[in-house]
């Protein structure tokens, strides 16, 4: 019934502040702090090694990067705390920076989440007045603006942004508790979620497009059925006291889900059955971001399975990684 | 309880002898003035404009009498009377406040506003502290504590008498000596509400972690209290000084403003208190109060109390029966919370778009200096954290129904232990 993860590797000290987001791509892994630099490392190699350090990127600090979700790897986007937001193209020798958003252009409102289409071709922004800016990164221009404060910017702080992989809808979560999921085609809200009344910090599609997961300071994750806009279940573990959920990310099969809580836990969900099939809680204080990597060919090393791996980061400033106990 | 002896409790106050340079500088004006009227020529006074809080600054470098209109020849004037009430309070040795300068001639300053401003700028102008002209704010601070004050008129006051309401605090220089008696700790406290908690219940008596002092300047210093606190910092280098303030960007820029001293008196010397310490509160403080406050936290206003419980146990759509556990152990604590007027939950809150930016305008300040020390990295720390959470408190998110006592004896404890 339930599932067995073991600590795979620890990056301790990854960063000199604590980590607020990680992403992968199918060969690496994004972390980014309250320090000024990014950092790649390499997850092919069962040590976890850096492979790249680009320092300076965010003066104040970074709170937000992220790549495709089943992207071919070559994009990334950061967003910093003084609003600025950055894109990263991957070249033959490391990544590069592609282009700059600043806070001028950014048209009102200091981006806060971003979210990147699976083409890596657009670029979902929110803004803390509650309007999400979707980017043309070629075009370098703003194609699409959801208002969500019934126009002029008035909404409540947009702390969650995601696009599902098929590039049809994007989904906000934000601070007053709402949820709104839009439709990209016809340019316009599809459903307006209701079910989580305290501010909600991650939103997240299914790989099928089917589903959408909210959660935030209710403690709870809530599952909505994308054909209707139906709230179709919570997830939450009654035996344990709640703890404020600041991330989540579906596996690849969209069998499990993984959480992150401001309590230190990460746990893995399985949606169909509603229950938490492993917690850990090893790391030392609140965790701000947990994510899957993307699916290995081959096992890291000699005696690890295939099996799929997480990861997970926060105010330890260390990254932890696991992986699913085999022969058991 | 044994109180571990500490050197020489009674500690004079040196008397200020810097104001003999301002006496200098002001006769020297005065004299020019006076050899100007003789001579039968335009009458000036130099006089340079910081940037005042309102963003004005009209830099003129000189102010003439008769002048070129009429404003002038009035701002002539009021500068002019400014110069003489602090030449007759040097010459005296008398302290005048800004207030009984404005009262007493209301005709010729507008508001209580001018009379700070030419204060501040006279100051700035002759490269003096406005104290060094015997010119001092009338101090709002408020301290308690068991420590005495023997003013320089002979007076004694002991600040542990007034109990619920504490003592204003005295200037600096109008004190004499100061009996420190087993005070180990100086607290400063943002909210005055509660300092008059703390200072009714005899907290700095009876705190756990030693005896103390308390003082409240009621949310931004103003720089009788912030000179209190650098005279006695370096009088008293033993008491450890520590700042209870909202976490908010206010409360730490009002921390920032007693370790780094504010932009538009950074003219000022001696107003700052590096090494005061953070007692909180913190962001950890309030993540650790998350389970309490869970069930109260703002909800979006078309959704009761009730029904989002209710959600909780009944929309279990998913997979469950079990009656959650929370909801038994959760009712013996909201009755608690009926009798109680004051709840924590009401103590935290969302950020505003003006929060955020506050704290944004902080962040940057604090990464524009050229070294980023340890203590810099923890406000940096703070503030993003505060940013990543969207969440502030105010002081009483930390308290017990009212009572903070237990939170502040653990912290004072733990800090003066180090």
């Amino acid at each position: 019934m339930s599932k067995q993860y073991l600590t795979a590797h620890t990056v301790d000290q990854a960063h000199p502040a604590e980590i607020f987001s990680l992403s992968p791509t199918p060969t690496s892994l994004f972390s980014a702090s309250g320090s000024s630099a990014l950092h790649i490392h390499s997850t092919i190699d069962p040590s976890f090694p850096i492979q790249q350090v680009i320092p300076g990127v965010h003066k104040l600090g970074c709170h937000h990067v992220v790549t495709a979700r089943d992207g071919v790897g070559n994009t990334a986007a950061s967003v910093g705390f003084g609003g600025e937001v950055k894109i990263w193209t991957r070249k033959d020798t490391g990544w590069e920076l592609h282009w700059e958003v600043t806070p001028a252009k950014s048209n009102g409102g200091d981006v806060w989440a971003v979210a990147l289409s699976t083409d890596e071709g657009y670029l979902a922004c929110t803004t803390s007045d509650g309007r999400i800016h979707v980017w043309d990164i070629a075009g370098r221009e703003i194609i699409q603006t959801y208002e969500t404060g019934g126009g002029g910017g008035a909404g409540s702080f947009a702390m969650a942004v995601d696009l599902s992989r098929d590039g049809k809808l994007t989904a906000s979560g934000h601070a007053n508790g709402a949820v709104y999921v839009f439709n990209n085609d016809a340019g316009r809200l599809a459903y307006s979620l209701s079910g989580l009344t305290k501010p909600v910090r991650t939103v997240s599609f299914s790989p099928g497009c089917r589903k959408l997961a909210a959660a935030g300071n209710a403690g709870i994750i809530a599952i909505y059925d994308m054909a209707n806009g139906e709230h179709v279940g919570n997830l939450s573990t009654p035996s344990d006291r709640p703890a404020w959920i600041t991330s989540l990310d579906w596996n690849d099969s969209g069998e499990y889900l993984l959480s992150g809580s401001l309590d230190g836990k990460v746990k893995v969900w399985d949606v169909i059955r509603g229950v938490c099939v492993a917690t850990h809680s090893e790391t030392d204080g609140a965790l701000w971001c947990v994510r899957w990597l993307t699916k290995n060919e081959r096992a890291l090393a000699p005696g690890m399975s295939r099996g799929e791996m997480f990861c997970a980061a926060g105010a330890s400033r260390s990254i932890s990684f696991y992986r699913e106990a085999t022969g058991t | 309880m044994s109180v571990p002896a500490l050197p020489q409790a009674l500690v004079p106050i040196p008397r200020d002898d810097s104001g003999g340079a301002a006496l200098s500088q002001i006769e020297a004006l005065l004299e020019s003035i006076l050899d100007a009227i003789s001579n039968g020529v335009e009458l000036t006074i130099p006089y340079r404009t910081a940037r005042s809080a309102r963003g004005e600054d009209r830099g003129c470098r000189v102010v003439r009498f008769p002048g070129r209109t009429a404003q002038e020849a009035e701002r002539f004037e009021a500068i002019f009377r400014i110069i003489e009430l602090s030449h007759e309070a040097l010459v005296s040795g008398n302290l005048i406040t800004k207030r009984n300068i404005y009262y007493q001639n209301i005709d010729i300053f507008k508001s209580q506003a001018v009379v700070d401003d030419i204060v501040d700028n006279l100051a700035l102008t002759l490269g003096v502290g406005r104290g060094d002209l015997n010119i001092v704010a009338a101090s709002k601070a408020l301290i308690s504590g068991d420590i005495e004050f023997m003013m320089r008129s002979g007076a004694v006051v002991h600040c542990g008498l007034s109990r619920d309401s504490g003592v204003l605090l005295p200037s600096i220089n109008s004190l004499d000596k100061i009996d420190f008696r087993a005070a180990q700790w100086l607290l400063v406290i943002e909210k005055e509400a509660t300092f008059r908690t703390l200072a009714a219940s005899q907290f700095t008596h009876n705190c756990r972690a030693g005896q103390g002092v308390i003082i409240t300047a009621k949310g931004f210093p103003d720089l009788a209290t912030r000179r209190f606190l650098c005279s006695i910092s370096s009088l008293r280098p033993e008491l450890r000084l520590f700042a209870l303030v909202d976490f908010d960007p206010y409360g730490i820029a009002i921390l920032r403003t007693y370790q780094n001293g504010s932009k538009r008196l950074g003219h000022e010397d001696d107003v700052t208190v590096p090494h005061m310490r953070w007692l909180g509160i913190r962001s950890r403080d309030i993540i650790s109060h998350i389970p309490t406050i869970f069930d109260d936290l703002p909800v979006a206003s078309h959704v009761t109390k009730s029904q989002s419980s209710q959600e909780l146990s009944s929309q279990e759509s998913l997979a469950y029966s079990e009656v959650d556990p929370r909801f038994e152990i959760g009712r013996p604590a909201k009755r608690r919370r009926v009798e109680n007027t004051r709840d924590p939950s009401d103590s935290i809150l969302l950020l505003t778009q003006g929060d955020r930016k506050k704290a944004l305008d902080l962040m940057n300040d604090i990464c524009a200096r050229d070294e980023i020390d340890l203590e810099a990295r923890d406000l940096l720390q703070e503030l993003q954290r505060m940013l990543m959470m969207d969440t502030k408190a105010e002081i009483q998110a930390v308290d017990d129904f009212g009572n903070i006592t237990d939170w502040l004896d653990e912290k004072l404890g733990e800090l003066c232990l180090q």
